[in-house]
C-alpha cells in the first residue's frame, strides 16, 4: 500500500514526528529543526549532483541568498512568515537560473571551482550594502507560536514543526519531480549527455533547469536556517557548510533521495557525539580540541571510502547481486 | 610613476605566490583528473615538517630540498594508501566526480587535526631566509626584495624542470599518458598506476616549495587554521582555472594574471573588491575562454 | 507493504532519526535555577577553538580556567566551586547556537560567560531566548555597543569598550596631537570598522586617505605591500590603523620592506604587541614609537599587580603558553565573573546575579584601569582607554608615565579625562 500510494507514508511519517515533539525534550526539538533543514539542503545537492550530474561545491551562497531574502523581506516590507520563505525559494530558484546558465557550459572542476569561487565570494557582498547589515547580520524573527497551541508551546517547537512541515513538502514534490519525465531527463543527461542530446533532449536548458530547482530548495533550506538562529549573517553561511551539505549528499548516497535523512542525522548528531565522548576523558586543551575534528574526519574518510554509494545504493545492489544468485 | 612600477612588482610578487600552488594543482590534475583537497593537506604538513627541519638543522637551504623530498614521499604514500582504494571502491558517473572530492576533504581535516596534536594550535614561526627589505633603485626602494625574487626564481626554475619533465622525456610522455587515456597507455605498456604515484610525489614537492616559500615570504607564522593557507588554495586554484588547468605555463600567467589584477583593483580602485573581484574574474574567464588563456579546447571531458 | 529494500532503508532510517529524537529522557523538574549546586556552579562558554579566527582567542578559555581553578583552590565561591563548560564554535553563528543550546539545555550551565563574536552573540540571544529564560550571558567578548542596551538584551553584559568609543577617543588625541599633520587611515570594511568610522565622525575628524580593506584580505600577499605603496604615495605622516592583528603585522612588516616612515596609530584589537609577537617576533621592533591604545594594564607591566598574580597563576596552570593580551583578557573576565558571583551572595539565582551586576557592578573591584558603566539601563563594562606608545620590546607604556584615562559613550557623549583610580586588588586577588 505505501508503494502506492507514497504520499500515506510521508503524512504518516508527519504524524509521527508530531507525536514526538512532544515527547522530547527541547534540546532534541531544536537538533530535529536542524536535521529538517539539512534534509532539505542534502536532497537539493542529490538533485543537482546525484540525478544532473553537476558538482557544486558553494551551495552555501544559495543558501545564503535564501536566508537573505526571506529577513529581509520580513524586515522591510513585514510579509507573514510562509510569504518570506516563498519569497526565499524564488531569489535562491532565480540565483540558481543565473548561477545554471553560467554553470551549463562547464563540467567537472571548472563548476566546481566556479561555485566554490561563488560561496567564498557572497559572503564579501554583505559587507558591501549597508541594507544586507555586515557582518553581525540581520535579525530574522518568525513571531510567537499562536496562542491556540497553548502557552507552553514553546519557540523551539514551532520551529521543529515549521521545519520539519517544510521537509515533508520538499522531498515529497522532489521524488514526484525526480520520477517524472523531467528527472529521467536529468538522469539520461547523467548518463551520457551525447546521446541524451541525440534522443532530442536539449541538454543546455535541462541542466539550468535542474539548477534552477535545485537553488529553489537549498533557499528554503537557507530561510528555515535563519529561522532556527534567528538571524542572517554571512558567518552562518561559511564554506564549511557548503562542504558538509556536499559531505552529507554523499554520506546519503548522492544518487538517490531514499537515504537523505542518514546524512542529515549524522551531520548533526556526529558532532555532538565525538564531542561528549571526548568530554568525558579530562584530556589536554589540544586533546580536547583536536580529537573532534580527527574523528569526525576519520569516520568520514572510511565512509566514503567503503560505502562511496551511499547505504541505499549499497544495499540495493547487494540485494540484486543476491538476486541474481 | 612610481606607484605604477610598486603596483606592477606587487602584483608580480603576489602572482608568484599564487603561481606555486596553481602548479602543484595542475600536476596534480594532468596526473590523476582528481580535485584535491589534499594537496592543500599535504602542503601545510609539508611546511610543518619544512619548519621542524629548520629548527633542527638552523639552514632554510637544507629544510626546503629535504621538506620537498619528505613531501614528495608523503604525498606517494596517500596516493597508494587513499587514493587508489577510493578509485577501486567508487563507481563512474557523477559519484566520481564528487566522492574524491569528499573523500580528500576529509583527508584535510584529518591532516589539520593530526597537525593541531601534534604541533598545537598556535603559531609556530618560520624566519626568512632572506631579507624582505626591498632594492633600492636610484633613492626609491621598490616592491622587491630579494625574498620576491627568490619565489619567481623558483617559480621560473619549476616551470622550466616540469616543462622539460612533461615534454621532453619519457617519463613525461607516460604521465600525460596515464592521466589523458589510462586505459589506452596500459595497453601500451605503461604501469598506470606507478606512474600516477609518481605524478603525485611531484605534486607533493611541488606543494611542499608553495607552503614554505609562501610562509616565510609571508610573516613567517604558521597555524594548522592558517587564514593565508586557506585564502593560498582559493586564490591559487583561481590562478590554476584562469590559465587553464592544462599547462604548467597557464598556471603561472593566469596566477600573474590574478596577481596584477587584484594589485590593480587594490591601490587605484578600492581594497574592498578584492574577492568579489576575483570571482568576477573567473566567471568572465569561464564564461569567455573556459579552458583558460593556455588550455586545448577539445578533450576537456573531465 | 513494504516491498523494496529502498523502502525498508528509507523507513529504518526515519525510524532511527525518531528514535534518535525520543532517546533522551525528559528534563527533570528544577527547584533551584540549573548549574547551581550547595558546592558548585556551572558556567559555560562559546569561543572559536579551531578555524580560521581561532588562533588568540582560543586561549581564552584556558586562561579563565586558570584563574577560576585558583579561585576553587582557594575556597571557591561562597563555597561553591566553579566548572567550565568549553565549546568550540569555530566563530560560526550556528555552531554556536548549536553548542549554546548544548550549554543551556544538556550541561545545564547557570550562566553563559564571554560568548565571543557579534553574529554569534546575537544569534544565540536571539535563538535560545536568552531574555525569556532569565539566563544571564555575562561579558560578551565583543565590542558592538548593541549588547549594553540593558532593553534589548536585559540577561547580557557587555565588558569590553565599544569600538565607538574607542574611536571617538582617538578622534580627540589625533585631533591634539597632530591637528597640522596629514592623516590616513586603514580600516576593516565591515561593522568593526564602520563603527570607527561612526565614531570619528562623531569626534569630527577627517582623514587625508582612506584605505579600507575586505575582511580577510589582509592575509593576501599583496594586500600590505598596497597599502604601502598608496600610503608612500599620499605623503602620510600619521597612519591610524584599526583593523585586526594580522592587519597590523601586515602593515608593520610591509612598512618595513619599503623602508616607509610614518607615525603608526595602532587600534587596541590591531594593536596587541603580544599577538604580533606570536605571529613573528621579528616584526615587535616594528611597533617602536607606535601610539596603541588600551584599557587594561599591559601585559608587560610586572608592575602592576593584577598582572603579577595574574602571571603567576598562569605561569603555574599553562606553562608552555605565552602570556599575552588574550590571557589578561580571559583572566579579567573570569575576574569579573567571581566578583559578581561572589556579590550575588550564598542564595544564588540567575535573576539575582543579573540584579546584583545592575546595582553594585560599577564598584566590582577589577583589573581595568577605566571605571565599569553597569546599571539598570545600560549593561556597559568598561568605559575608556589610556594612550600609550611602544617600546623596542613591544611593551606599552603609558604616555606621561602614568596612566590617563579617558572615559566617554558610545552616543554623542563628550570624551572627558578620567579621575578614576583604580581601587586596590583584594587580598590574594580573591574577590569579596
Amino acid at each position: 500500500m505505501l508503494k502506492r500510494h507514497p504520499l500515506i507514508g510521508f503524512i504518516l511519517f508527519g504524524l509521527i514526528l508530531f507525536l514526538a515533539s512532544n515527547r522530547v525534550d527541547e534540546l532534541r526539538v531544536f537538533q530535529g529543526a536542524t536535521v529538517a533543514v539539512y534534509v532539505i539542503a542534502i536532497a537539493s545537492i542529490i538533485l543537482l549532483t546525484g540525478y544532473s550530474g553537476q558538482v557544486s561545491l558553494g551551495h552555501g551562497a544559495l543558501l545564503a541568498i535564501g536566508g537573505y531574502a526571506a529577513a529581509l523581506s520580513r524586515n522591510h516590507w513585514g510579509v507573514p512568515v510562509w510569504l518570506a520563505f516563498c519569497i526565499a525559494v524564488l531569489a535562491a530558484a532565480l540565483g540558481g537560473y543565473l548561477l545554471g546558465l553560467a554553470a551549463a557550459r562547464l563540467s567537472g572542476p571548472y563548476l566546481a571551482g566556479t561555485t566554490l569561487a561563488l560561496a567564498i565570494g557572497l559572503p564579501s557582498i554583505a559587507n558591501q550594502f549597508s541594507i544586507l547589515g555586515g557582518e553581525q547580520g540581520l535579525s530574522f524573527d518568525i513571531g510567537l507560536p499562536p496562542a491556540s497551541l497553548g502557552a507552553d508551546f514553546t519557540q523551539y517547537k514551532w520551529f521543529f514543526w515549521i521545519a520539519c512541515l517544510a521537509a515533508l513538502i520538499s522531498v515529497y514534490w522532489l521524488r514526484n519531480v525526480m520520477n517524472s519525465r523531467y528527472g529521467r531527463s536529468w538522469k539520461a543527461v547523467r548518463s551520457n549527455d551525447v546521446a541524451a542530446e541525440l534522443a532530442g533532449i536539449n541538454v543546455g536548458r535541462n541542466k539550468v533547469l535542474a539548477f534552477t530547482v535545485s537553488a529553489g530548495l537549498a533557499g528554503l533550506a537557507g530561510a528555515l536556517l535563519a529561522m532556527t538562529i534567528s538571524t542572517v549573517s554571512p558567518g552562518a553561511f561559511p564554506l564549511t557548510l557548503s562542504f558538509s551539505l556536499a559531505t552529507g549528499a554523499v554520506l546519503s548516497g548522492v544518487t538517490t533521495l531514499g537515504g537523505v535523512m542518514i546524512g542529515a542525522v549524522t551531520l548533526v548528531a556526529i558532532p555532538e557525539i565525538v564531542d561528549s565522548v571526548v568530554s568525558r576523558f579530562q584530556s589536554s586543551d589540544v586533546v580536547a580540541n583536536n580529537l573532534p575534528g580527527l574523528v569526525v574526519s576519520a569516520l568520514l574518510i572510511l565512509t566514503v571510502l567503503f560505502v562511496p554509494n551511499g547505504p541505499v545504493e549499497q544495499m540495493r545492489a547487494r540485494h540484486e547481486r543476491r538476486a541474481t544468485k | 610613476m612610481i606607484q605604477f612600477i610598486n603596483m606592477l612588482l606587487i602584483g608580480i610578487g603576489a602572482g608568484s605566490i599564487y603561481a606555486l600552488m596553481a602548479i602543484a594543482m595542475v600536476l596534480v590534475w594532468r596526473s590523476t583528473r582528481v580535485i584535491n583537497f589534499a594537496q592543500a593537506a599535504m602542503a601545510l604538513l609539508s611546511t610543518y615538517i619544512g619548519f621542524e627541519l629548520v629548527q633542527k638543522t638552523g639552514n632554510f637551504w637544507i629544510a626546503l630540498p629535504l621538506a620537498m623530498l619528505l613531501g614528495a614521499l608523503f604525498s606517494a604514500l596517500i596516493e597508494i594508501i587513499f587514493i587508489r582504494t577510493l578509485i577501486k571502491h567508487s563507481t563512474s558517473g557523477p559519484v566520481a566526480g564528487i566522492v574524491p572530492i569528499i573523500a580528500t576533504l576529509g583527508l584535510l581535516g584529518f591532516i589539520r587535526a593530526t597537525i593541531g596534536f601534534i604541533w598545537g594550535n598556535q603559531n609556530v614561526q618560520i624566519p626568512a631566509p632572506l631579507s624582505k627589505i626591498g632594492f633600492t633603485v636610484g633613492g626609491e626602494t621598490i616592491a622587491l626584495s630579494p625574498m620576491n625574487l627568490l619565489v619567481l626564481l623558483t617559480v621560473i626554475g619549476m616551470v622550466f624542470v616540469l616543462g622539460y619533465i612533461f615534454q621532453k622525456t619519457n617519463l613525461g610522455l607516460s604521465l600525460r599518458a596515464s592521466a589523458y587515456a589510462p586505459e589506452i597507455a596500459q595497453l601500451a605498456g605503461i604501469r598506470v598506476g606507478a606512474i600516477r604515484t609518481i605524478g603525485w610525489a611531484i605534486a607533493g614537492a611541488a606543494g611542499a616549495a608553495a607552503g614554505l616559500l609562501q610562509t616565510v615570504n609571508g610573516t613567517g607564522a604558521l597555524s594548522p587554521d592558517s587564514l593565508e593557507f586557506s585564502l593560498l588554495l582559493t586564490f591559487g586554484f583561481i590562478a590554476a582555472v584562469i590559465g587553464g588547468l592544462e599547462s604548467l605555463p597557464g598556471a603561472v600567467l593566469g596566477a600573474l594574471v590574478l596577481g596584477l589584477v587584484l594589485a590593480v583593483v587594490q591601490i587605484y580602485i578600492s581594497g574592498t573588491l578584492v574577492f568579489i573581484v576575483a570571482f568576477v574574474l573567473l566567471l568572465v574567464v569561464l564564461l569567455i575562454r573556459p579552458q583558460g588563456f593556455i588550455g586545448v579546447k577539445a578533450g576537456r571531458r573531465a | 507493504m513494504i516491498r523494496t529494500n529502498r523502502q525498508k532503508l528509507a523507513l529504518t532510517s526515519a525510524l532511527l532519526a525518531v528514535a534518535a529524537l525520543t532517546a533522551s529522557s525528559l528534563p527533570a523538574q528544577a527547584a533551584s535555577d540549573p548549574g547551581v549546586t550547595a558546592t558548585s556552579i556551572k558556567l559555560g562558554i562559546t569561543v572559536p577553538m579551531t578555524g580560521i579566527a581561532s588562533p588568540g582567542y582560543n586561549k581564552i578559555p584556558g586562561a579563565m580556567k586558570a584563574y577560576f581553578d585558583y579561585v576553587n583552590d582557594n575556597g571557591g565561591v561562597n563555597g561553591r566551586k566553579i566548572t567550565l563548560v568549553i565549546k568550540d564554535d569555530q566563530y560560526i553563528p550556528t555552531t554556536a547556537v548549536a553548542k549554546a543550546n548544548e550549554l543551556i539545555l544538556k550541561d545545564k550551565v547557570f550562566a553563559l560567560v564571554g560568548t565571543l563574536g557579534t553574529a554569534s552573540t546575537k544569534a544565540i540571544s536571539a535563538s535560545t531566548q536568552l531574555a525569556k529564560r532569565g539566563i544571564p550571558s555575562l561579558f560578551v567578548n565583543t565590542g558592538f555597543s548593541g549588547f549594553a542596551d540593558a532593553k534589548a538584551y536585559p540577561t547580557t553584559f557587555s565588558i569590553l569598550p565599544s569600538y565607538q568609543m574607542e574611536a571617538k577617543i582617538m578622534g580627540k588625541f589625533l585631533k591634539e596631537k597632530y591637528a597640522d599633520k596629514k592623516l590616513a587611515l586603514i580600516y576593516q570594511d565591515d561593522d568593526f570598522g564602520r563603527d570607527a568610522l561612526a565614531g570619528f565622525k562623531q569626534a569630527g575628524i577627517t582623514f587625508g586617505t582612506y584605505i579600507p580593506y575586505a575582511s580577510g584580505s589582509q592575509s593576501l600577499p599583496a594586500t600590505g605591500a598596497g597599502w604601502i605603496s598608496k600610503l608612500k604615495a599620499s605623503g602620510a605622516e600619521v597612519t591610524v590603523l584599526f583593523g585586526v592583528s594580522s592587519a597590523s603585522t601586515a602593515a608593520l612588516a610591509n612598512a618595513y620592506a619599503a623602508q616607509y616612515k610614518t607615525q603608526w596609530v595602532l587600534g587596541s584589537v590591531g594593536g596587541d604587541a603580544t599577538t604580533i609577537a606570536a605571529t613573528n617576533k621579528a616584526y615587535v621592533p616594528l611597533l617602536y614609537g607606535a601610539k596603541g591604545f588600551s584599557f587594561a594594564p599591559a601585559p608587560t607591566d610586572a608592575t602592576d599587580e593584577y598582572i603579577k598574580l595574574f602571571q603567576s597563576i598562569y605561569a603555574t596552570a599553562q606553562p608552555t603558553q605565552t602570556f599575552d593580551n588574550n590571557v589578561v583578557a580571559g583572566m579579567s573576565n573570569a575576574f569579573l565573573a567571581v566578583q559578581a558571583l561572589k556579590a550575588a551572595g550564598s542564595d544564588l539565582t540567575r535573576a539575582g546575579l543579573i540584579k546584583t551586576i545592575e546595582t553594585k557592578g560599577a564598584s566590582f573591584a577589577n583589573p581595568f584601569l577605566t571605571p565599569l558603566g553597569y546599571s539598570a539601563t545600560a549593561h556597559v563594562g568598561a568605559t575608556g582607554y589610556w594612550i600609550g606608545t611602544y617600546d623596542p620590546t613591544g611593551a606599552l607604556k603609558p604616555d606621561g608615565g602614568k596612566y590617563t584615562v579617558y572615559t566617554t559613550d558610545s552616543g554623542n557623549g563628550p570624551v572627558v579625562e578620567s579621575s578614576y583610580k583604580r581601587p586596590a586588588m583584594p587580598a590574594k586577588g580573591l574577590p569579596n
